[in-house]
This record gives C-alpha cells, sequence and structure tokens, in this order.
C-alpha cells in the first residue's frame, strides 16, 4: 500500500501559563497567644492536617443549604469549657418567658440590663446563693453567645442569664450547667506510694515539654518554664510561628510572571501504519492522526518523524527542527 | 537487654464523603489522595519489611467512617476511575517531558507508583480494610479503634448518650471487621474529657493516648511524667505523647518535613500545566485542582528545583538516623534518671506520611530497620504489650485535653465554628427523646427511620467539620454538611413524632448517608 499523504505541522505555541500561588494556609495561629506551652507546635501539626481536607478555593459551588433555626423555643443556659481561662456560653429564651418576665416587671423591664452572672462553684453543691463569688458582665440585646475570661484554672462554674435592675436586684431568666476548667499546670496534689522529688519532677516537666536537660529546677520552676515556653526559643526555631510580627515583615511587591512553552507535533498517516518520532514508535488515533505534546527547553530540538507502512515497504522521514530560546 | 521502648502510633482517619447524587465530587478526592499516597504506601512498606523477615511493631487506628468509605462499592469503583486516569495523565506525561530528563525521570516514578497502586487495590480485591486486618492477624499491627465518625468527645460532656455512641459504635464496628476486640482506644484529636474512660472501660478497652499535658497536668502529679502509662480510676490505661519526638517531625522549621530536598507539596501539574492539556485530569468544570504529580522540591526559595528522588531517600534515611540517635540518648537518660524502662509514645496523623510528607513512608520504612539493625538501646512496642511487661502503674485522673491548636478545645470551639453546638446539643438531646419514647423496635419503618436518624446524628457530630471551619478557608463544604445532616435528623426526628415517616425520602438517605448498616439506635443512651 502506499502512503499517499502524510504531513507534519509544527506549530509552537508561547502560553502564558497562569501559575497558581498557594501558599501554605494561615491557620489561626496568629490569633491572640496564650502562654501555654503547647501553643508551638500545635499551628504546624494543624496545618499539616488542614493539608489532609486540600480543595482549591472555589466560591459558591454548592447550592444553598436551607438555614438551621435561630433557636429551639426553650430557655436554655448551656456552658461548655474552653480552656483554663475561657468558658463559652450560648443561650436562648423562649418569647414566653420573655413575655411573662416583661409583665412582671412592668415599667422597670425597660430599663433592665441582660447580664450574665458568673459563680465560682468550685467544689460545692451550688443552689443560688452559696458561690464562692461570682462577677457580672453586661452583655447587648442581640447576643446569643459569650466567651467568658473567667481567669480561673481548676475551678468550677456556673452561670445565670437574668436581668439587672437599677436598684440592683438580678431576675434569673435561666441558669446553665456546671462546667470545670482544667488546670493550667501541674497539680500540687502528690501521692504518698508514687512520691516524687520536686526536683525530679521539675526535670520531668521540662524534658516533656522539649526544654530538655537547661529546664529550670530550682524555686519558681514553674513560673520559669512558662516565661521560657513563652519566649521564643534560644536558637530562635520557633521564633516565626510563636511571633505573629514577623510574620508580618514586607517581602515587596506580590507582582509575577511565568512563562512556559510547549510545542505540539501533529499529523497523519494510514491508520495502519507506524509512526515514529526520534526513533520511539508513538500510538495513532483510529483515523491516522497523532498529535505530541513538549515541554519545550532552550537549545535545538531536531525531530525526525518517521512513518512505516503496514507492510514496511514504503518509508518517509519528515525532520522539523525548531530552535528556542528565552531572552 | 533494652532500656526502654518506643510506640510509634498513625492515626487513620478521613470524614465520610460520598456523594453518590454526583458523578464526580471533589472533595472524594480526599480519599483518593489518600489511598494511593498513604495507605496503600503504608501497607507496602508493612509487606517489605515482613518479606525482609523484619520484626516490627506498629499501632494504627482506622476510624469507622475511614472503614466504611474503604469498603464502598461505590467509591472503589470510582478510585479505580481515578487512578486510571492518573495513569493515563503519567503517559502523557511521559511524552511530554522527552526533552527534560530530570522531569521525565519524575513522570515515570509517578507512573510506577500509580501503576503498584493499582495493582494492590486489585490485589486486595479493592478492600484495604482487608489489607490492614491480615497484617494485623500477622502479629505486626495492632489497630486500635476509634470513634463511629472521629465526634469531638470534650465537647460532648452535656450529651453523654452522643459520647457513648460515638465510642461504642467505634467499638462494635471495629469488632465486626476485624473479628476481634479492640484493646486500644484512639480519642479523636486526642480529646480527653475526665470520666470518659469509663465508657470505655465499659466497653472493655484496656488503653488510650492523651495529649502531653494530659498526663502533666493530671492529679496527682505523675511520678513518671509522660514516660510511663498511668492508669484512671475506671482501671483504663492512659499513655501520654512525647514532645521530643513530635517536635522532631511537626515543627515547622526543625521539622524533617520541611527540608529542601524533599517534595514540594504545593507545586503541582494541575495548577502548573497549560489549561487544555491538564483540563480532562481536573474538576469537570475546568476548575484547577491538585492532581497528585508534584514535580519540585522544596528548594528554600521560590525558584523550585526538581526533585530529585536519589537525594530526598538519602535525606529520608539521614532524618531517620537522627530520629534514632535522639530517641537513643533520650531514652539511656530517661532510664537512668527515672531507674525504669520509659516509654516513648510518638503519634501522629497518618495521613501526614505520604501525602503532606511525600517521604514521610520511606522514612518510617528506614526507621523501622535501623531500630533492629543499628542500636539496641530500645525496642519499638505496642501499647498493649507493653501493660503486659510493666503491669503496675500509678493511678491519676488525666486533666481534660487535646492535641488540637492550644491543646483543649478552642479548635473546635471557637468565634466560627460554635454556633454548632446548639444544634448538635439539640439533636442528640432529641435522640435521646426518641430512644425513650420507641425502646422496642426491632424492625420495619420506624426502626429504619430511627437508625437513620443515629446515623445522621453521628454524621454531623464529625470533629472534621468544626476543624474546617476553624481553619477558616474553603469552609462552604463543612458547612453544608452539619446543615445537611442536622436538617436531615430534625426532618426524621418530626416525621417519627408525627408518625408520617415518607419511607421513599428515607430509602434515598439510607442510600445517600449509608454508614454503619448494621446500627441500632438504642446505642445512643
Amino acid at each position: 500500500m502506499k502512503i499517499r499523504k502524510m504531513f507534519s505541522k509544527v506549530k509552537e505555541k508561547l502560553k502564558l501559563v497562569k501559575k497558581k500561588r498557594i501558599s501554605p494556609k494561615k491557620t489561626k495561629r496568629f490569633k491572640k497567644l496564650e502562654n501555654e506551652f503547647t501553643d508551638k507546635f500545635f499551628s504546624t501539626e494543624t496545618k499539616v492536617e488542614e493539608s489532609k481536607y486540600y480543595t482549591p478555593l472555589i466560591p459558591k459551588r454548592y447550592p444553598t443549604v436551607e438555614d438551621l433555626p435561630r433557636g429551639y423555643g426553650e430557655d436554655k443556659l448551656v456552658l461548655q469549657t474552653r480552656d483554663p481561662w475561657w468558658i463559652h456560653a450560648y443561650w436562648e429564651i423562649s418569647i414566653h418567658t420573655y413575655e411573662r418576665v416583661k409583665s412582671e416587671l412592668r415599667e422597670f423591664f425597660h430599663s433592665a440590663k441582660k447580664t450574665l452572672r458568673v459563680y465560682d462553684v468550685t467544689n460545692i453543691i451550688f443552689d443560688g446563693t452559696n458561690a464562692h463569688r461570682y462577677f457580672d458582665i453586661e452583655i447587648n440585646d442581640y447576643a446569643n453567645n459569650w466567651y467568658i475570661d473567667v481567669g480561673g484554672p481548676g475551678r468550677s462554674w456556673c452561670v445565670d442569664l437574668g436581668l439587672k435592675l437599677p436598684d440592683n436586684r438580678f431576675i434569673t431568666l435561666v441558669r446553665s450547667n456546671v462546667v470545670r476548667t482544667p488546670l493550667d499546670g501541674p497539680s500540687w496534689i502528690t501521692d504518698e506510694e508514687w512520691m516524687v522529688p520536686e526536683e525530679v519532677f521539675a526535670r520531668l516537666y521540662g524534658l516533656s515539654a522539649g526544654l530538655g536537660l537547661s529546664s529550670p529546677v530550682g524555686k519558681g520552676w514553674q513560673e520559669e518554664i512558662k516565661k521560657r515556653l513563652w519566649q521564643p526559643f534560644a536558637s530562635g526555631a520557633f521564633a516565626s510561628m510563636v511571633s505573629p510580627v514577623k510574620k508580618e515583615i514586607k517581602v515587596g511587591r506580590k507582582f509575577w510572571l511565568v512563562v512556559n512553552t510547549e510545542l505540539i507535533v501533529y499529523g497523519a498517516t494510514e491508520p495502519d501504519a507506524t509512526v515514529y518520532v526520534q526513533g520511539r514508535p508513538i500510538p495513532l488515533r483510529a483515523d491516522g492522526t497523532f498529535s505530541l505534546r513538549f515541554a519545550l527547553p532552550d537549545g535545538k530540538q531536531v525531530i525526525p518523524v518517521k512513518g512505516v507502512s503496514a507492510d514496511k515497504v514504503d518509508e518517509i522521514t519528515i525532520t522539523p527542527i525548531v530552535t528556542k530560546e528565552t531572552k | 537487654m533494652y532500656k526502654g521502648y518506643l510506640c510509634l502510633v498513625l492515626h487513620g482517619h478521613l470524614p465520610f464523603v460520598r456523594h453518590p447524587e454526583c458523578d464526580y465530587f471533589l472533595e472524594e478526592n480526599w480519599l483518593y489522595e489518600a489511598i494511593t499516597e498513604t495507605y496503600i504506601p503504608l501497607i507496602l512498606m508493612m509487606e517489605r519489611l515482613i518479606n525482609d523477615k523484619i520484626d516490627f511493631k506498629l499501632t494504627m487506628s482506622l476510624t469507622p467512617s475511614l472503614i466504611y468509605m474503604l469498603k464502598d462499592s461505590l467509591l472503589q469503583e470510582r478510585y479505580l476511575r481515578h487512578i486510571n486516569k492518573l495513569i493515563e495523565l503519567c503517559h502523557k506525561e511521559i511524552e511530554r517531558t522527552r526533552w527534560q530528563p530530570p522531569f521525565q525521570k519524575l513522570a515515570l516514578m509517578y507512573l510506577d507508583r500509580f501503576s503498584l497502586a493499582y495493582q494492590t487495590f486489585e490485589r486486595y480485591k479493592r478492600d484495604l480494610v482487608s489489607a490492614f486486618k491480615s497484617l494485623q492477624e500477622k502479629g505486626v499491627l495492632e489497630i486500635i479503634a476509634s470513634c463511629a465518625t472521629h465526634g469531638y468527645l470534650p465537647l460532648m460532656e452535656l450529651t453523654p448518650p452522643s459520647a457513648r455512641a460515638q465510642i461504642k459504635v467505634g467499638v462494635m464496628v471495629y469488632e465486626q471487621i476485624f473479628a476481634r476486640k479492640p484493646k486500644g482506644f484512639w480519642l479523636p484529636e486526642c480529646g480527653y474529657l475526665p470520666g470518659h474512660d469509663y465508657i470505655l472501660k465499659d466497653c472493655g478497652i484496656k488503653y488510650f493516648f492523651t495529649e502531653i499535658h494530659g498526663i502533666l497536668h493530671g492529679v496527682p502529679r505523675p511520678k513518671y511524667g509522660v514516660y510511663a502509662p498511668v492508669y484512671c480510676k475506671s482501671g483504663v490505661a492512659c499513655f501520654g505523647r512525647d514532645w521530643e519526638s513530635a517536635k522532631q517531625v511537626w515543627s515547622s522549621i526543625e521539622g524533617y518535613p520541611g527540608d529542601y530536598w524533599y517534595r514540594e507539596f504545593y507545586r503541582d501539574i494541575g495548577y502548573d500545566l497549560d489549561f487544555d492539556y491538564i483540563k480532562p485530569y481536573i474538576h469537570p468544570d475546568g476548575i484547577r485542582i491538585n492532581t497528585g504529580i508534584k514535580y519540585y522540591r522544596i528548594t528554600g526559595s521560590e525558584d523550585k528545583q526538581p526533585y530529585e528522588p536519589e537525594k530526598a531517600a538519602e535525606k529520608a534515611s539521614e532524618h531517620a538516623g537522627n530520629f534514632m540517635f535522639n530517641r537513643e540518648r533520650q531514652i539511656e537518660y530517661l532510664y537512668g534518671f527515672l531507674n525504669k524502662k520509659p516509654i516513648v509514645v510518638a503519634p501522629y496523623d497518618a495521613e501526614l506520611f505520604g501525602h503532606w510528607w511525600f517521604e514521610g513512608i520511606m522514612w518510617l520504612d528506614y526507621l523501622i530497620r535501623k531500630i533492629k539493625f543499628d542500636q539496641n538501646i530500645f525496642t519499638l512496642v505496642t501499647a498493649s504489650d507493653y501493660l503486659l511487661e510493666n503491669p503496675r502503674n500509678q493511678v491519676i485522673t488525666p486533666s481534660l485535653s487535646s492535641w488540637g491548636w492550644k491543646g483543649y478545645n478552642e479548635m473546635w470551639l471557637q468565634g466560627v465554628n460554635d454556633w454548632i453546638y446548639r444544634h448538635l446539643h439539640k439533636a442528640s438531646e432529641r435522640m435521646t427523646e426518641l430512644v425513650k419514647l420507641y425502646p422496642n423496635e426491632n424492625d420495619g419503618l420506624l426502626k429504619r427511620a430511627l437508625d437513620q436518624a443515629l446515623r445522621e446524628l453521628l454524621l454531623a457530630q464529625s470533629s472534621d467539620w468544626a476543624f474546617i471551619m476553624g481553619t477558616g478557608t474553603h469552609t462552604s463544604y463543612a458547612v453544608r454538611r452539619i446543615k445537611e445532616h442536622i436538617l436531615r435528623f430534625t426532618t426524621l426526628y418530626e416525621q417519627i413524632k408525627f408518625h408520617s415517616i415518607d419511607p421513599v425520602w428515607l430509602s434515598e438517605i439510607e442510600e445517600r448517608d449509608n454508614i454503619f448498616p448494621q446500627i441500632d439506635y438504642r446505642v445512643h443512651q
């Protein structure tokens, strides 16, 4: 069989390939840091874990789902522990309760201030009057949740949402559950059977916290350790993670351009022929056409394209030569 | 005579993402990528070690949501479609990079890896859970149980039936799948709330892991810090994580994965190559995504250089040696200091290895071999073997803690995600109410509706949704998932209460959210 036609075209495509630059996602690491030793490397873990859920930013991909209700028509105040120093409260008050209180208080109602009363109820059965102490937080009418800085690790808390009247009376609308904040340091309680000398424990604590043998063991070791962990390490290893300021160093203007070059070689021959490009056989489509695409580096490329008929009798070679330089 | 132990723990988890209603669903790629980059390479690594007659001990958790995805036939089909596409792309890449040998070499490497992934997947008849199961049966791997959908337990303080359901369903799934009782339990995000150990105790669990300060801030003071487990008052053992070994891997600056010779995660041909060329391999709407083919190394500057696998392998070996050396010194010191063989517990997110840290599994392979041949200071151990050898331990109450950002609950309880608890708690209360209302449903439509209500509740409770919202980027999917499951739950609740169950709709959501086929709603009490 005679090869009737064979052609090859060389087309160079210069493409501006837009490169999306994805910087490691900023986690919430730059939020206010608290002096808590574990902080230092958690943000990296968060970043790594985040990579599991790595998807590109695509606006509005999903049909909007119906909103959840704002509330469930009940009187409820829920506390949850956030950390040794903070608790979170969310609440809702039913219209029914509001109306009742409104009619009871009459003219006082409008001068009453919506208030959270936070009770320290550590180690007691709270009856509303026996708290160790309490403090009030005045809140706005629209809030339905609040972060409360209790500043007391290792203690138990209960909160009333109520109305505070000008004469200082406090009308409780709803009372919360009781939560306990965890300790922010080692316990002072030791047990006899597993007694551990202070010095030894201090060293162990420092080792466990990653301070190695340079961790303080003498008087005030706990404070020392907190301070040390709070400061960037001597090596500066954690500096950029601990100090939000460092990240804000100007890195110059962000404009950029990337240019890549690819070469497309395409052609056609008898569907049952064999085609070699630079000596290697390439696949043909069913209609005998082919196209190849190459990343094109700088320099000269000699690209012999050889077609051989199915019976190996006919052979044609066409050799495009492409030179690319970048200025 | 060893002076101590190293306990390596890999936590394998992905949230349940399965969308039969769409032909292509972007977030399902989380699973496909983890299969190619993490789960299959891990299985192959353990097979190599067994073939080379290297005895080793690894601990791994596989969450029920991951297990059911790996066993789901639709997702298995789709994984094959995914990997075949990648293989096709590799062939094109090998051609395209003909005049760029450093890149062509990498295209060939990816072709090898993807082809091997394909073969391994078929070799296990598409069921990778069975691969892990057989590794457990060979005695090298201890698989531990975890919560049903990776619910974050410390924020279920108010709804104990949900905490119990998360744990009990996790244990039941484990028993069904692995035909034995789990010894250990992975608390999602290492989130421990004092008292939850009693639920573990009820389920026959012997041990769990906590973050460092879970032990260090426990009451009374732990005599051996995190270098020996403690017993909770329930009798369940608790192992604390070691900071030094965590830091060596995690730290963004000192950590191994940041080495300049390692592969750069953020440069992917899905973003780098010409649109028309790459279009068939990205999102069908033409949105560029990661393909998994990445040609560059971290380099240390913006001018990224081609990845060199030999150099990276050298680095992985070097880092494995360094990790081992540091553990030797640490364990020697602790042994002298404590007068006791310390245990160093090093838990990691499994998907860190291979996915984020491309060379991570190679590092692990080197590490295990070096531990066997290059030192005699310490040995690999599982927590259960350690407890058999060292049954006497101090009793303390560990502290509330997690391994998340800042070490407590804030990652899952902050301005962007705190709104979910109002709904999660309400749904949980309603579930408890339904169980009390209908304690004896054993079959029929009502039973199906009750079971599905619990599935929807559990799916809404995945810590992943709050986590993704907490990271503040591409949160819309997470928000959608919470809302959808809560809405489906609420609809079921109302239909059950008003005796108006819609059987057509019920079948539809049973097919969509088909996790836990054998669940019984009464576990939520």
